[in-house]
């Protein structure tokens, strides 16, 4: 494919949560992310497809401070963030989670669920031993808050397992909800359904889709069209490190440049 | 005594096998109890005793802050425990290099700072990095440690150790091996609530994700190298008071005891109490200490002098041994940790119906069926 091919995303959106700046990355001569300029508008489900190895985990952990860019700028709600560790970026309402779901080893799925809020007072030594009261005012509306929101996705009912216990999908889910427990102002979803069966990847779809109508900005990564194309608008499609266009699902769907991506691009 | 019993049922012991491990530990302190009523063990013997192993429970429960709630790998326990027992020795001893003589309290202030000070030197250019840092900066802060109160004979008077160290509190209406038996319980009880407090809490919570998963932690906004800073500050402070403990303990300090064996019959303790746990932390220091004081005595045994071995050298492999039968027996030490890390007076209210009072996770399934989950 030659590089004409490579439209980009669409720029100079309304009202934009999240921009990227011609970000680049390189692992060693392999270029991973290269000129990567997209926004994301508030409000929105985003998609982000593209085939293996396109490099959009890299886009994520670029964006989220994971991995250190080699140029380029990351703009949340018009600040830029370039400079800040993954966990500033992350009170800057810039949350986001792992395509691999992370287990926390002896901790109860409501334990996991209380890492979420942030920053809590009892997270302060001080707190615990001089406004005590604070803390267990904050902590009570944490815990119910945990139990609502574990309810409301349906999987009430773990809420005392070890969370070493869930299967994939459940880890997904409190994945999603714990996220969302940080009041984020757009979060960043890795894979929300791989390996997950259908029956909980069309909840996990409802839920997204629930959140998204009460506010909630979304970027996500897929690699189940069906599921993306069913959730996202607008998408963006990335191939080989650049944003190959940004559209519409029908508009990806039908694009000669995507379907040739996929096929293994590499064409004469 | 019912109220103790539903206390002692509710909050020490909390599976079968916990049941057990506490009657072995209790028919043990009756032996011990009767023995001294019969005149086979000495009081002063056995207080001395009682006295070491709570001074190896609070560097226990100073590890246990580090590997056992943030996961940090610290290879310098005999460290900062040396600075804790050089500070209270430097500073109090008359006969010291600097012959101070001041009182105690000067001692343990100044073992709590310069032990923080030095936490927080090795912390900052490791606890950014990946967990090996710390690991390998430990061990050379040990060594290092160790070289400069072998060399620095000026202000520590090197190989030849220091003397004269004042007893703690001696106008108490007690003898000096049950004052510092007591003041060792005293200890022990503070920072045994100390710890109890800020565990289980959102403090404790961040480090137990910390531990597990630190990147997540990242990911959901906690400034995990602050959180790990705190953790080995804290952990270091309670080792350093430990040491200057130990001083005022043994009234006597020379840098051999400053040697990586003390780090590792720690590190030992804690594993085999159960990570994570500060009653495991104290039991840990307790049977691993009694493993190394009791084999002392294995050669005068009369049947041992007849098969002609000396079993004394081999108390290394004991404690070898009885780690592996843990391990295989109950994988996560004595006793593991049980509590939810959530602040508990949030939880009476606002928990679900379905939460048991006493430790929400069901790891009494875990710990006992050998689960390879965990
Ligand atoms: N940490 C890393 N070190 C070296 N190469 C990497 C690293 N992360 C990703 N890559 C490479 O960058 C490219 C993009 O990977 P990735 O972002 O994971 O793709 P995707 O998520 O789109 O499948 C791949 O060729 C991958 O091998
Ligand atoms: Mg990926």
């Amino acid at each position: 494919m030659n590089d004409g091919a490579y439209e980009g995303a669409h720029l100079g959106k309304d009202d934009v949560v999240l921009k990227t700046t011609d970000l680049e990355k390189a692992f060693g001569g392999l270029v991973a992310t290269d000129g990567v300029s997209i926004e994301v508008e508030r409000g929105t489900i985003t998609g982000m497809i593209g085939p293996n190895g396109a490099g959009k985990s890299t886009l994520f952990n670029l964006i989220s401070g994971f991995y250190e860019n080699d140029a380029g700028h990351v703009t949340v709600n018009g600040e830029d963030v370039t400079d800040l560790e993954p966990h500033e970026r992350a009170r800057k309402g810039l949350v986001r989670t792992f395509q691999t779901p992370r287990r926390l080893e002896g901790m109860s799925v409501r334990e996991a669920m209380l890492v979420g809020p942030g920053p809590q007072k009892g997270e302060s030594i001080f707190s615990l031993f001089f406004s005590g009261s604070d803390v267990t005012e904050e902590e009570r509306a944490n815990i119910e808050q945990t139990r609502e929101l574990l309810e409301r996705f349906e999987i009430g009912h773990l809420i005392d397992q070890p969370s070493t216990d869930l299967s994939g999908g459940q880890m997904k889910l409190v994945e999603l909800a714990r996220a969302f427990t940080t009041d984020p102002d757009i979060l960043l979803l890795d894979e929300p359904v791989a390996g997950v069966n259908p029956t909980l990847a069309n909840d996990i779809k409802r839920f997204i889709r629930e959140l998204n109508e009460e506010g909630q900005t979304f970027l996500i990564i897929e690699h189940d069209m069906p599921f993306i194309m069913d959730l996202a608008d607008p998408i963006i499609v990335l191939d080989q490190g650049k944003v190959l266009m940004e559209g519409s699902p029908d508009e990806v769907r039908s694009d000669d440049r995507v379907i040739e991506a996929y096929l293994g691009g590499a064409g004469p | 005594m019912s109220a103790v019993s539903t206390w002692v049922s509710e909050t020490l012991v909390r599976d079968p096998t916990e049941r057990r491990i506490f009657a072995v530990l209790g028919l043990i302190t009756v032996l011990l109890v009767v023995g001294v009523l019969t005149g086979v063990i000495g009081p002063r013997f056995l207080l001395f005793q009682i006295a070491l192993v709570g001074m190896y429970a609070l560097l226990s429960l100073g590890l246990n802050v580090q590997w056992g709630y943030a996961g940090l790998i610290n290879f310098s326990v005999a460290a900062f425990w040396g600075i804790g027992a050089y500070c209270a020795a430097l500073l109090t001893a008359p006969n010291s290099p600097l012959g101070l003589g001041l009182h105690p309290v000067f001692g343990f202030l100044a073992a709590i700072v310069v032990s923080a000070f030095i936490a927080v030197l090795i912390g900052i250019p490791t606890l950014r990095l990946r967990e090996d840092y710390l690991a390998i900066a430990s061990l050379g802060l040990a060594e290092v440690i160790r070289a400069i109160i072998l060399n620095e004979r000026q202000w520590t008077a090197g190989s030849s150790g220091i003397s004269g160290i004042p007893n703690l509190m001696s106008w108490l209406p007690l003898t000096d091996a049950a004052t510092t038996a007591a003041i060792v319980v005293v200890l022990i009880a503070v920072v045994y609530l100390f710890l109890r407090r800020v565990h289980r809490s959102p403090w404790g919570r961040v480090l137990r994700t910390i531990r597990s998963d630190e990147d997540l932690a990242k990911a959901l906004g906690k400034n995990t190298y602050q959180f790990k800073m705190q953790a080995f500050v804290i952990g270091s402070v309670i080792m350093a008071v430990a040491g200057a403990f130990y001083a005022h303990l043994n009234l006597y300090i020379d840098p051999s005891d400053l040697v990586p064996l003390t780090t590792f019959y720690i590190w030992i303790a804690v594993i085999l109490g159960g990570t994570g746990s500060n009653r495991g932390a104290v039991v840990g220091a307790a049977v691993v200490i009694a493993i190394r004081e009791g084999t002392r005595f294995l050669n005068d045994i009369g049947f041992i002098q007849t098969l002609g071995i000396d079993l004394a050298p081999l108390r290394l492999l004991f404690v070898g041994g009885l780690i592996i039968l843990i391990m295989r027996f109950r994988q996560d030490g004595l006793l593991p940790p049980k509590d939810e890390l959530i602040w508990p007076a949030a939880r009476d209210e606002s928990s679900t119906g379905g939460a048991s009072p006493s430790g929400a996770v069901p790891d009494g399934g875990t710990a006992s069926n050998g689960g390879d989950d965990r």
